[in-house]
């Protein structure tokens, strides 16, 4: 009975090859460069993977329910150029001081944003439109709008206070977009793990139409996961456009593309179904620590890219594989 | 004379022992029928010949020298062609491509469709297969898409012929005609392996039969010398196997009323009254419009016409999420495609309709979940080493047993069991008929289809035959034979 148990090297490495990977990686990056293991440079890596993260986290819920969101690079910078707009505006009219009005533009990107979950997730379900085209589509539409509303400038009307989400340190030690991390993690853990939804979640992506027939919402289940990744997005898009005060449409440009690789190699299998908050962490640390060991050795910029793409397809390669036999 | 041995097999599963050191010999020129319970060990030793998994330990001779094939393709190669009890067809493609895949003839660098249609169609021909080789799979009813399985597997002109369960999902006129393919092969020196929890197929065909019984092997024997009650011995040990209980009655209430109901293409025009505590079975040929019928009170399927009440209310435009909600269940009958998450745990795939009741308000309440789990495993005998492992690593038939439970979790008034006992043994069969029955003292109703008529004639109370889309009789079981409920069902 207990043989599955077994404590033995092989299934160790089995169980734990990403992490193993990581700290093989770490200790790499400690012998090659003396600036890897330093407090600062750790806390840097920290809060470099936040913004990427919470994002990812959505991610997993919408790849574990078979589905895809490519537009939420646009969701992130639209976010940033709403709330900068909003608050100026109102500032400008003489009908609130910048201070409040950035919180009525955090408002109106969650009502934005939750509104492009919502017709993503309707046309995807009701006309079933593959989601990647739905949403490339979408990411489209809003880089255009997020240009139009700000004429192709970066917005920069935010109070002072507001840095404080992206720059900000508690104890003057951990910055607050990880503990943001850590919060947004812990949520959207326990969405799937604990939750009806997250059951459901995981029915529809490994077979939707034998959930339909047990009698579970398919198309409830997903619009809502594309909600939920659209909310991570107005997250994100606050601490970016807090860390350089700016709101710009050209931001977050590729960020799909990093959090579907930190999903996959976390070991979430791209047709849905499997995927856990815990591998998606895992992957977003060892993005974050590929992605600053290469920028500590100097590596040219265009070569990040070649790495990163790389890896996406071998994780793919991988999951596939893995989910195969 | 050919021969395939095993010498002292073995196969670990994580937590199962699903052979241990079995020793067997089977000889060419007969047929082989290898039965046992659920999760005996029948599938994985197939799976051993076949090359679809590995042994963990044992030698398989074929005609003396040492067989060990990395997979399916080679041992296809090598003569062993196997129709697995999963269905494993490509759904995109057409027949004729799922027959040749790998070995479609080719004109020059191109795929000569001509000629592939050509040898698919003289196959199908040969065998008395009435499907056109350029249907598409996906198109393909179950039974259909079984019959195209055996003839990708006997178009490798095999010297091994394994059929796990080939007749789960065929009626009496396709299982008569399959047995003359078999029977044609005897001639041949071919040894066929045939799998079935149909008892009484084993003296219609087989010659010898061999009983596993939790992956050890019980015994060998010359079926002309077995008796039906030796071999449910070999196979369970010693187990009372039940009979239908004198006290079964039905109430008059009437729970579902169907009237005037059709879809529009499968049947038409369809009434009929369930009542409280009823069991209602359904008889019908494949295609007869039987499963078409359960989709659409259960609103899987939009119907073309007609009304259907529940406890006197109409019910409008009904869906599968609304008639759960209103305690209707529904087992379907592609377990594969349609009954479970393979990707998913044992104790999710038990939950999932009852993914409601699991608490209130947004969180699964654990307790009950494990409660709710706990209770199907017991009462419905499934066999798990452990409920968290993936429902994929279940034997068939106790896949089919988490189907079932899946949806007696809800605690449902009316059940819809759309070929309950397809792929279960004589005694988990028997302990489903007895959850219809003991439900029905409860006051709870079920509509029952299976291709096996007898199995109708046990449970129910009252049998609607179906043929060509309509209602040919309503009949009662204790005033019909089998070979007549057969004949009006054939329309003979
Ligand atoms: N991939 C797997 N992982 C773990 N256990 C497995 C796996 N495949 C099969 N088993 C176990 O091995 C045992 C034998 O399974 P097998 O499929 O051979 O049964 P079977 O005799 O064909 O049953 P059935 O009549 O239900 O088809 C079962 O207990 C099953 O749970
Ligand atoms: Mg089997």
């Amino acid at each position: 009975m207990t043989s599955s148990k077994k404590l033995s090297i092989g299934n160790i490495v089995k169980n734990y090859t990403l992490e193993i990977i990581l700290v093989a990686l770490a200790i790499i990056l400690t012998f090659v460069t003396p600036h890897f293991l330093t407090l600062n440079n750790l806390m840097n890596i920290l809060r470099n993977i936040s913004l990427q993260g919470v994002v990812a986290f959505g991610m997993t819920i919408v790849i574990v329910c078979g589905e895809l969101d490519l537009s939420l690079s646009s969701s992130i910078a639209l976010t940033g150029v709403l709330i900068g707009l909003i608050g100026g505006k109102l500032d400008a009219a003489g009908i609130m001081p910048l201070q409040y009005g950035v919180l009525v533009g955090i408002a109106a990107a969650f009502v934005v944003c939750t509104c492009v979950g919502l017709i993503n997730g309707w046309l995807i379900t009701r006309f079933r439109i593959p989601a990647m085209i739905v949403t490339l589509a979408m990411q489209n539409i809003l880089y255009g709008i997020a240009a139009i509303i700000s004429n192709g400038f970066p917005v920069i009307t935010f109070p002072a206070w507001y840095s404080f989400i992206g720059s900000g340190r508690i104890f003057g030690i951990v910055p607050v977009p990880v503990i943001i991390l850590a919060v947004v993690f812990a949520i959207t853990a326990f969405v799937l793990s604990y939750t009806k939804f997250g059951r459901a979640t995981f029915a529809c992506g490994g077979n939707a139409e034998a959930a339909r027939l047990s009698g579970i919402n398919v198309k409830r289940t997903k619009i809502i996961s594309m909600v939920i990744v659209q909310l991570c997005c107005v997250v994100s898009g606050i601490m970016l456009s807090s860390q350089v005060m700016s709101g710009t449409f050209s931001f977050a440009r590729g960020w799909e593309m990093n959090a579907i690789s930190s999903v996959i190699i976390g070991g979430a299998s791209i047709a849905g179904g499997i995927g856990k908050m815990r591998g998606t962490l895992l992957g977003i640390i060892f993005l974050g620590i590929l992605l600053n060991g290469m920028t500590l050795l100097n590596v040219n910029d265009y070569i990040q890219y070649v790495v990163r793409g790389c890896l996406i397809i071998f994780a793919v390669l991988l999951s596939t594989l893995k989910n195969k036999k | 004379m050919s021969v395939l041995e095993t010498n002292r097999v073995s196969k670990q599963y994580p937590g199962t022992l699903a052979l241990d050191e079995v020793s067997v010999s089977f000889e060419g020129g007969k047929i082989h029928a290898l039965v046992g319970k659920n999760g005996s060990g029948k599938s994985t030793l197939v799976n051993i010949f076949s090359g679809a998994v590995p042994a963990s330990g044992g030698t398989v001779l074929l005609n003396g020298s040492p067989i060990s094939f990395k997979n399916p393709a080679e041992a296809q190669q090598n003569g062993i062609a196997t129709v697995y009890q999963e269905l494993s067809l490509v759904p995109g493609l057409t027949v004729a491509e799922n027959i040749l895949i790998g070995r479609m003839p080719m004109k020059g660098p191109m795929v000569d469709w001509k000629k592939t249609r050509k040898i698919a169609q003289e196959l199908l021909e040969e065998l008395g297969i009435d499907i056109s080789p350029n249907d598409v799979v996906s198109d393909l009813t179950v039974w259909q898409c079984q019959m195209v399985e055996i003839a990708k597997a006997m178009s490798f002109d095999p010297k091994v012929l394994q059929l796990d369960e080939p007749t789960s999902s065929l009626a009496q006129n396709e299982v008569e005609s399959l047995f003359r393919i078999i029977r044609k092969l005897r001639e041949k020196d071919v040894i066929v392996l045939y799998i079935t929890h149909k008892l009484q197929e084993l003296w219609q065909i087989a010659d010898t039969c061999t009983v596993l019984r939790d992956g050890k092997l019980i015994g060998t024997e010359q079926i002309s010398e077995l008796s039906r009650r030796q071999l449910i011995g070999m196979m369970f040990g010693d187990v009372e196997v039940k009979t239908r209980p004198e006290d079964l009655r039905y109430g008059e209430d009437v729970v579902l009323k169907v009237e005037h109901l059709s879809d529009g293409h499968r049947f038409t025009d369809v009434s009929f009254e369930l009542h409280k505590g009823e069991v209602l079975g359904i008889a019908g040929m494949l295609g007869s419009g039987r499963t078409e019928l359960l989709n659409c009170i259960f609103g899987a399927q939009k119907a073309a016409g007609g009304a259907i009440w529940l406890h006197g209310e109409e019910i409008k435009d009904p869906n599968p999420e609304m008639m759960n909600r209103k305690g209707v269940a529904m087992t379907q009958e592609d377990r594969k495609r349609l009954g479970v998450n393979l990707d998913a745990r044992i104790s999710d795939n038990l939950c999932y309709a009852s993914l409601q009741r699991l608490g209130k308000g947004i969180m699964v309440d654990r307790a009950k979940e494990k409660q709710y789990v706990a209770r199907q495993v017991a009462d419905l005998g499934i066999k798990v080493a452990d409920v968290n492992y993936l429902v994929s690593s279940l034997s068939g038939g106790n896949q089919q047993k988490v189907v079932v439970g899946n949806w007696l979790n809800i605690e449902p008034t009316v059940m819809l069991f759309d070929e309950p006992s397809r792929g279960i043994d004589v005694n988990a069969k028997q302990q489903i008929f007895q959850i219809i029955w003991d439900q029905a003292r409860k006051g709870i109703s079920s509509i029952m289809v299976s291709s096996e008529l007898e199995e109708l004639i046990e449970v129910c109370h009252r049998i609607l035959i179906l043929r060509n889309g309509v209602i040919e009789r309503t009949v009662l079981p204790q005033d019909v034979s089998i070979e007549d409920l057969y004949a009006i069902s054939m329309g003979e």
